[in-house]
């Protein structure tokens, strides 16, 4: 049995630590364990120098100043300590270069993985064994349950439209019985909701959409902001699939993302997309939606939260807004790789992106696109 | 605030941030705020505020021993502190003074670094930094070497270090500025209080003061400027302080500033309690948890400062730790200042980042008990051992606690 009650058999009141993004539902998930009784202890990271953000542009994301102060203000209100965990340096060094690195590679990254992986399930949990705490609490839209061994494990929320564990196959499942996901089994409505009757200032904060270092300024400006001139992606050529027709001359292969219809900035009479970005030979090549269809993917870095079966058959997500296709897994000798082959074929593999699998509702695990 | 969520009653060591209220001052408060009447008016209304005013002024100049008429009441140190550097810098070039040079130690608040640098910007002046060694102390020696006579316009060097409570030597940097033709300023924010303070020995030129290190209310502060120091005012307005700082001066703050000052007296014997306190918490401390060392222990200091590194811990995580233990203490590793990079001074001083991120500090007060202290160092022996083996820290061998033998036996000497 998964036993998250309160307070413990030694009759003790169980200490969680919620990080605190400064969002409605982080927020929501720190007020419903206060009101289950636990010792609620609220840390937000510090993962980005706000001082060189402009104020405006900072507003509404998860890097900014004002978001650590909703979330002080909210732990204010719910009467828990707060701390506020600078973490600058990590998140520099494990999500944004590997994030520049991989656009310049001709991938498209996806940072909030990489933020789970070495912040919110390493650092702060690391945090939360110093301070005594029993359980690390975060804002997810996810669930754990026991499986039919009773073995913990994580499950697609409540709420189909904002599941999150698409982004918590990184979880090692040794740790899963120490983390509770306290909105998981609410919809988004109920979430705010919740925090208009605890009166959180937040209530009424419009979600946070986007990744969110980046900010308005899009991605290639970022990238450039992160970049000495000499780094940046050269000029190059856009390529029609098959004929290998030279269509445009385009900026750097960083202002390209798989599968991309607009932007591509050619006229060929009829939509095309972007097929393949090669970094080494700085060409985009574009072609018909057909192009884009694959039914084998091979993923690397092969990640499990549950156990795999051989060849199994599941249900496979390769990208955050995909409803997920059935796929056979075989895994490589080693097991740190994977080939998946779907039933159907699926549209934009896109490497840098993540291909997460489930049985039925339960992660089992994910692997990065190559 | 004041109890655990299980009821403990907290403990507070952080005075270098600030001071707990006197609580004669609490008692007074409201017989001050109730003389509400602006001290620039000429009605009845007026007199009693403007007496309360002069009076403050009276105390602070005694405590501090200069004359009235040379202190420029401001709303604190980093004021007091900005007014020296951009007023003087000001000044100077207003009567055509063009020497452009400044000195500062590498020790000094933000509030002075910054005005510095802004000197920079608005004059053209040169900042030049007075490095400090592990001693955390500035050798009268690389001033007089850094000195430009005809160049040099101002030197600054702070009375006491907020981190470490190293004491510098003020005077006698004094009397090398001076022979060099340059004005001396000192910020005495973290000496007031603690130790005695008087311009008229220290020789200064310039002096920075903040009530709410000295257990009166925020708001409140002083600069000393010796009688003919030219400074231009920051803030005009209406002939306040001698068209030296306008506003409508916060009497009721200024009041509990000069009532503290009116208890000058007191200090002595205050801090020699603090000392052995600090003294007994530190030789504890040294006993019962493995390769801490502490920060400049050889230095002269203020008695209520001790700056630890715990070699195995994250300054940050245990300040955490020890605040929902209900123990109230400061590191200097990056904080929620927001600051990524660990303290400045510790790092100038020489220690590295990570001896840096392993620092704690303790600052006593008037109202520290010695249970206070042995509550605390059961803490914090207890979440130290409990951080340390979640890392897996074994003390390193040798090197670390040859040099803290060292310490000890040059300390004792």
């Amino acid at each position: 049995m998964l036993d998250q009650n309160p307070i413990g058999p030694d009759g003790r009141r169980r200490r969680v630590l919620v990080a605190m993004s400064g969002g409605v539902d982080s927020s929501v998930a720190a007020a419903l364990l206060v009101e289950q009784g636990f010792d609620v202890v609220g840390v937000t990271m510090q993962v980005w120098d706000y001082s060189s953000c402009d104020l405006e542009e900072g507003n509404g994301t998860c890097c900014s100043s004002l978001d650590v102060d909703d979330a002080r203000a909210v732990a204010d209100r719910l009467g828990i300590p707060f701390y506020v965990a600078n973490c600058e340096a990590k998140f520099k060094a494990s999500v944004i270069d590997p994030f520049v690195n991989s656009y310049l590679q001709g991938q498209t990254p996806l940072p909030c993985v990489n933020c789970n992986t070495y912040l919110k399930f390493d650092h702060l949990l690391d945090r939360m064994r110093e301070l005594d705490c029993d359980f690390l609490a975060t804002g997810h839209y996810a669930l754990i349950e026991m499986d039919a061994h009773g073995r913990p494990g994580i499950v697609t929320s409540e709420d189909d439209w904002k599941d999150q564990t698409y982004f918590l196959f990184t979880i090692d499942p040794e740790i899963v019985p120490k983390l509770m996901f306290p909105v998981g089994h609410l919809r988004k409505p109920e979430v705010r909701a919740l925090a208009e009757k605890h009166q959180l200032l937040n209530a009424r904060k419009k979600d946070s959409v986007g990744i969110c270092f980046v900010g308005s300024q899009g991605y290639a400006n970022f990238i450039n902001s992160q970049i000495s001139p000499e780094q940046r992606p050269q000029p190059g050529v856009v390529r029609l699939y098959p004929s290998g027709e030279i269509l445009a001359q385009h900026e750097g292969v960083h202002h390209f993302t798989y599968g991309q219809r607009k932007g591509v900035g050619v006229a060929t009479g009829q939509p095309v997309f972007v097929l393949k970005i090669d970094p080494a030979t700085r060409e985009v090549w574009v072609g018909e939606e057909k192009y884009l269809m694959s039914d084998r993917v091979r993923v690397q870095d092969l990640r499990l939260v549950d156990s795999l079966g051989e060849g199994e058959r599941l249900r496979v997500k390769i990208r955050y807004a995909h409803k997920g296709s059935y796929a056979r897994v075989n895994r490589s000798e080693d097991g740190r790789s994977a080939e998946l082959v779907f039933e159907e074929p699926v549209r934009a593999v896109t490497p840098g992106q993540a291909a997460v699998m489930y049985r039925e509702s339960r992660l089992v695990g994910g692997g990065w696109i190559v | 605030m004041f109890f655990t969520q299980s009821g403990k009653r907290r403990i507070y060591l952080d005075h270098n941030a600030t001071t707990p209220v006197d609580d004669e001052v609490l008692a007074r408060l409201s017989s001050w705020a109730i003389e509400w009447g602006n001290p620039s008016s000429i009605h009845v209304f007026g007199r009693g505020p403007k007496a309360r005013l002069r009076d403050a002024r009276d105390l602070v100049a005694k405590a501090i021993a200069c004359s009235p008429l040379e202190v420029v009441f401001t709303a604190g140190g980093s004021e007091a502190n900005n007014m020296a550097l951009k007023g003087t810098m000001a000044a100077a070039r207003a009567r055509g003074d063009q020497r452009r040079h400044i000195l500062i130690s590498a020790l000094e608040h933000p509030s002075l670094k910054r005005a510095a640098q802004s000197l920079v910007r608005d004059f053209a002046a040169e900042i030049e930094i007075i490095p400090v060694d592990r001693s955390g102390q500035v050798k009268v020696a690389d001033v007089q070497s850094r000195l430009r006579p005809g160049q040099t316009l101002l030197v600054s060097v702070m009375l006491a270090n907020n981190e470490t409570g190293v004491l510098q030597p003020v005077r006698e940097i004094t009397q090398v500025v001076h022979a060099a033709g340059a004005l001396m300023h000192t910020d005495a924010v973290q000496a007031l209080g603690k130790i005695p303070v008087s311009i008229r020995e220290l020789d200064v030129d310039l002096a920075s003061f903040a009530a709410h290190k000295f257990y009166a209310l925020k708001g409140a502060g002083a600069l000393f400027h010796r009688k003919g120091v030219a400074l231009e005012a920051l803030i005009d307005g209406g002939g306040q302080e001698r068209f030296r700082r306008g506003g409508t001066e916060n009497l009721l703050a200024l009041s509990s500033f000069g009532y503290m000052c009116s208890r000058i007296g007191e200090v002595n014997e205050r801090a020699e309690r603090m000392r052995r306190l600090r003294d007994e918490f530190e030789s504890q401390v040294r006993q019962r948890i493995a390769g801490v060392s502490i920060t400049a222990a050889t230095s002269p200091r203020l008695p209520s400062t001790s700056s630890l590194v715990i070699p195995g811990v994250d300054g940050e995580t245990l300040l955490m730790a020890l605040d929902m233990d209900g123990f109230a203490v400061s590191t200097g590793a990056a904080c929620s200042s927001g600051s990524p990079e660990p303290s400045p001074v510790l790092l100038a001083m020489g220690l590295s980042r990570d001896e840096a991120q392993a620092s704690l500090r303790v600052g006593i007060g008037w109202s520290t008990t010695s249970s206070d202290l042995n509550e605390f160092l059961e803490a914090l022996v207890r979440v130290v051992e409990r951080l340390r083996s979640l890392r897996g820290f074994q003390m390193p061998q040798a090197r670390d606690e040859s040099c803290d033998v060292l310490e000890q036996v040059v300390e004792h000497a």
